[in-house]
Order: C-alpha cells, then sequence, then structure tokens
C-alpha cells in the first residue's frame, strides 16, 4: 500500500502539471454554462435554465466528451508505461504504476471536472434557483463513473499498443464503437430479432459498453429514462427496479476488468 | 552477488543471446564489452527484469529475477542506455519516488544529489537537464540505497571527462563497499582501468573473458603491468574480428565460465 501511495503521489504531481487538468476544468465550465444558458433561446427566451434541463442536456455532452477525452490519456499514459524503464527495475510490481497511472489520472480529471461542474452549478444555483440540484449532483456521480472506466479502457489499450501513436488510433477506434457503433448494433438488432428475445439482447448490449451504461443510469437517475433510447427501455423491462444498480456495476467492471487485464499485461511485457 | 546460469533471450527466432553463464562475487567488476548487438544490453535489461529471458535462469543476491523479481531488485541498482523516464519528469520528484521504493530516506537521495552536483536542480525536469545532467542523475539515484549488486549499461555515455571520472569513482565506491558491479561499455579505456574481469560479447555469444593480462595473451598481444596505457583497444579489435571470422568458436574462457 505504501508503494502504491509513493507511484499515486508521484504520478499526481506529473498529471497536475501538464495543462489537461486545467484546460478540461476551463472547458467544462464554458460548456456547462453555455448548455445552461442557450437551451431556452430557441424559445425566444434568453434565461439560465435550472438544474433539470440543463442535467439532461449536458449528460449528452458529458457522455460525447468525457470518453474520448479519458480514453486518449489513459491511451497515452498506458503506452507511456513501456517508457518507465528507471521504474520498473525499482523493488516493485508493474500492475502498481498501471493502478497508480489510473488512480493519479481519474482523481486529476475528476477534480477538473467538478471544478469546471462546479463553477457552472454555483451560477446556476445563484440565477436559476437551486431546486432538482440534486439531477446536477448525480450527473456529476454518473460522469465520474464513466470517466474512471473510461480511463481504464485507455490504459489497458495503451499498454498493449506500446506507442503513442498507435494507441491513440486504437482509442478513438474504440471510442467511436462505444458512442455510435453499439447504438446503431443495437438499431440492428431491434429491427432482426422478435420483440421478446430483442429486450434481453439489448439489455446484455447496454452492458457491455460503458458510454451506454452510464447514458441509461444517468436518465434513469434524473426519472428522464423515457428518452433512453430502445436500449433504455429494454432495460427498464427486464431489470426494472435493479436496473440503476445493474448498469452501476457494470460501470465498475469497466473499470477493474481492464485495469486488471493493463496491470497483467505489462507485468509479462518485455520493456 | 550476480549469477548466470545459461540464461539466453530471443526475439521471433532472432537469437540476442546465446546462453551465458557467468557469476560476479561481492566487490567484483565484470566489464562486458563488444560491438553494437553483441547482447551487453540484453544481459542487463534480462537482470534488471525489463525483459523476461527465453531460457535459462538468473539470480542477483540469491534471489531469482524472474520468480523472485521484487526481492532481486530490491538488491539492484540499474543504470539504463535510456532515459527511462518521460522527459518532463521532475528531479525532485523523481528523487522522492526512488528513495520511497527503495525504503531510503529522502534525505538520502537529496545528498546523492547534492553529491552528484545537482542540489539545485530539484526543481527542473529531466528535459530541462544536459545529457550529461541527466546521467548523472540516474546514476546518483541506480547507486541510492543498500544495493549489493549495479548494473550499468553505458554508463560513461553522454558525459564530459569529468563526467566520466565520477563514473568511475563511482564503480570504485560500490567495488570498496562489496558491491558486485557488471557494466556495459564501448570505453574501453574506463574497461581497462576498472574492470576485474571482461567479457567479450560478438553476435549474442561471449567469445571471451577473462582479465586483461589473460584476453591479451588469448591476443596475442603483448601487454604486462608495467605498461602506461594497456592495449586494450588491440586486444579487444583482435579477439571481436577474430569472433566475427569464426562463430561459434570460443577463443579465451579463462575463468568464471561454467559452460
Amino acid at each position: 500500500m505504501r508503494q502504491l501511495l509513493s507511484l499515486f503521489r508521484f504520478e499526481l504531481s506529473a498529471a497536475r502539471r501538464g495543462r489537461t487538468v486545467p484546460l478540461v476544468a476551463a472547458g467544462f465550465a464554458l460548456a456547462s454554462g453555455a448548455v445552461a444558458l442557450i437551451g431556452l433561446t430557441a424559445g425566444g427566451v434568453v434565461a439560465v435554465q435550472g438544474f433539470a434541463r440543463t442535467s439532461v442536456s449536458l449528460l449528452q455532452l458529458a457522455l460525447w466528451v468525457v470518453p474520448m477525452l479519458a480514453l486518449l490519456t489513459g491511451a497515452v499514459a498506458g503506452a507511456e508505461c513501456h517508457e518507465l524503464e528507471l521504474v520498473a527495475a525499482l523493488p516493485v510490481r508493474r500492475r502498481k504504476v498501471v493502478l497508480a497511472r489510473w488512480l493519479a489520472w481519474t482523481v486529476a480529471l475528476g477534480a477538473a471536472l467538478l471544478i469546471g461542474f462546479g463553477v457552472a452549478g454555483a451560477a446556476i444555483g445563484l440565477l436559476a434557483g437551486t431546486a432538482d440540484g440534486w439531477r446536477y449532483l448525480r450527473l456529476i456521480g454518473v460522469t465520474g463513473l464513466v470517466l474512471a472506466a473510461s480511463l481504464a479502457l485507455g490504459l489497458w489499450i495503451g499498454v498493449v499498443a506500446r506507442t503513442r501513436l498507435k494507441a491513440v488510433g486504437m482509442a478513438v477506434a474504440v471510442w467511436f464503437v462505444l458512442v455510435i457503433g453499439v447504438d446503431l448494433l443495437a438499431i440492428g438488432l431491434l429491427a432482426l430479432l422478435p420483440p421478446g428475445r430483442a429486450a434481453w439482447w439489448l439489455s446484455l448490449l447496454l452492458m457491455a459498453d460503458p458510454v451506454d451504461s452510464a447514458r441509461a443510469l444517468g436518465l434513469g437517475l434524473f426519472h428522464a429514462d423515457v428518452v433512453a433510447g430502445p436500449t433504455g427501455a429494454a432495460l427498464r423491462r427486464v431489470l426494472s427496479g435493479a436496473g440503476a444498480w445493474a448498469l452501476a456495476a457494470a460501470l465498475v467492471a469497466w473499470t477493474v476488468v481492464p485495469l486488471g487485464f493493463a496491470g497483467r499485461r505489462l507485468d509479462r511485457s518485455d520493456l | 552477488m550476480i549469477r548466470l546460469e545459461e540464461l539466453h533471450q530471443s526475439y521471433g527466432g532472432r537469437l540476442a543471446l546465446a546462453p551465458l553463464s557467468l557469476e560476479v562475487a561481492a566487490g567484483e567488476v565484470v566489464a562486458l564489452v563488444g560491438p553494437n548487438g553483441a547482447g551487453k544490453s540484453t544481459t542487463l535489461r534480462a537482470l534488471a527484469g525489463l525483459i523476461h529471458p527465453t531460457g535459462g535462469r538468473a539470480w542477483i543476491g540469491g534471489h531469482d529475477v524472474v520468480a523472485d523479481g521484487v526481492a532481486a531488485r530490491r538488491e539492484t541498482g540499474y543504470l539504463s542506455q535510456r532515459l527511462g523516464m518521460p522527459l518532463a519528469t521532475r528531479v525532485g520528484d523523481l528523487a522522492a519516488l526512488v528513495a520511497e521504493l527503495r525504503e531510503v530516506p529522502p534525505a538520502g537521495a537529496l545528498e546523492a544529489l547534492d553529491h552528484a552536483g545537482l542540489g539545485d536542480r530539484l526543481g527542473a525536469t529531466l528535459g530541462e537537464l544536459s545529457g550529461g545532467e541527466r546521467q548523472r542523475v540516474m546514476l546518483a539515484l541506480a547507486t541510492l540505497g543498500p544495493v549489493t549488486a549495479l548494473l550499468l549499461d553505458e554508463p560513461s555515455i553522454s558525459l564530459d571527462a569529468e563526467g566520466s571520472e565520477e563514473v568511475r569513482l563511482a564503480i570504485r565506491t560500490a567495488r570498496e563497499r562489496g558491491t558486485a558491479v557488471l557494466f556495459a561499455s564501448h570505453h574501453l579505456h574506463d574497461v581497462a582501468l576498472l574492470a576485474d574481469r571482461i567479457v567479450v560479447m560478438v553476435q549474442g555469444r561471449v567469445i571471451a573473458q577473462g582479465t586483461l593480462a589473460e584476453l591479451a595473451a588469448a591476443a596475442g598481444v603483448p601487454c604486462d603491468a608495467a605498461t602506461a596505457e594497456p592495449p586494450i583497444e588491440r586486444i579487444y579489435r583482435t579477439l571481436v574480428t577474430r569472433g566475427r571470422e569464426a562463430p561459434g568458436r570460443r577463443l579465451a574462457l579463462v575463468r568464471g565460465d561454467a559452460a
């Protein structure tokens, strides 16, 4: 545990010194503020939206941006693990290096998201009232889960890819599959399978994709799952009340399993 | 003590290191010399736990470098030929990490950097240091703590005369402390000055090993203790040329050859 803490401190110090964290914080503050402000302009009103509408709009944005950001960050961090000869020659198991990197980036990017959402949240609270603020907090929680899972997946990709360029290419391809590819597959399944069987397959598919899991979980937590699309509707039917727990468990599994694979792969790799 | 028993390494059918058996006793300095691709770095990297040997075994301080890698690395100081860390790494952070993982008080790391003349560069990143400064940082951290085996891959690379003298001093100090030192170098002058025993490698094979005098005899080059500048370059060239001309033939296996 002491070794893990030492590595975590070292990795966090490196993560904090880069430009990624302040950029992410500023980006999310601006995006959240913009979504809150411009959401009503289509109706001819220039006003700040409350937390309920902003949370649902921001979830869609977060589920596009956060996985991309985390997959790329994780992929580069994973590929860099092969360059840490000095650390690998020290009395520490390499899987601890992977775990420390994941922890450090989760904390660093999580803090950046908190700052970004927090600044916008304070402005929304002041200008539009604090009603439905719990939705906004749940949005932050779901975003944190998808961040952790995507970082773990990115690290695994990076460790397997070995070089930054290859890792980034693979991360972009995986992002495309998670954000768009699985939904296209779901639509195809819906068209091909009889309705009774499709529900089960779609529920499985939902948990086989951390981004879809997070989307369905977020919309469910906002009580807005009617707009979760065919996968969300299917999940509600199959899992009823246990759906949220199953989705949260899927996201945790999407964090733990890739981290385990990444650590094992690095342990067995030649540097 | 460092011990290798038939340690070998292949990459996709290409032999990088033919079965190598070698022992480096406590307080002994052994040099690996040979042209590029001879297998020197492969040997050191396998001992440092960076690559997994295809076959054979190796021990450091009695710990198997594969099966008991963490314990073996606890006793090992390793200086890579590569930088081995991202350029954005801060010297102070790196020193603190190495000290914590080696269970040495942080003051020990700072003292080592201070001793290397880099005590005022803790806030700098590795990328902000000159090549020589980086090498001195890495050497200071490699020798940190109670290591019983020191593995140095081209320790004098990118160092000026003063830096090279620091490396020589570090190796001598390690020897006096009873550390087993195995180093690879193209600086034959350093090898002649420092090594108790020299292992000559060509294309992944050991073609000769022994003291400088023993290798000189094998190469047919006159060499006596009174010679101010030992003719190591001539010995080296002769042995390497013969090794290339007669692959598979061992020219001078004088001592420590378990094969």
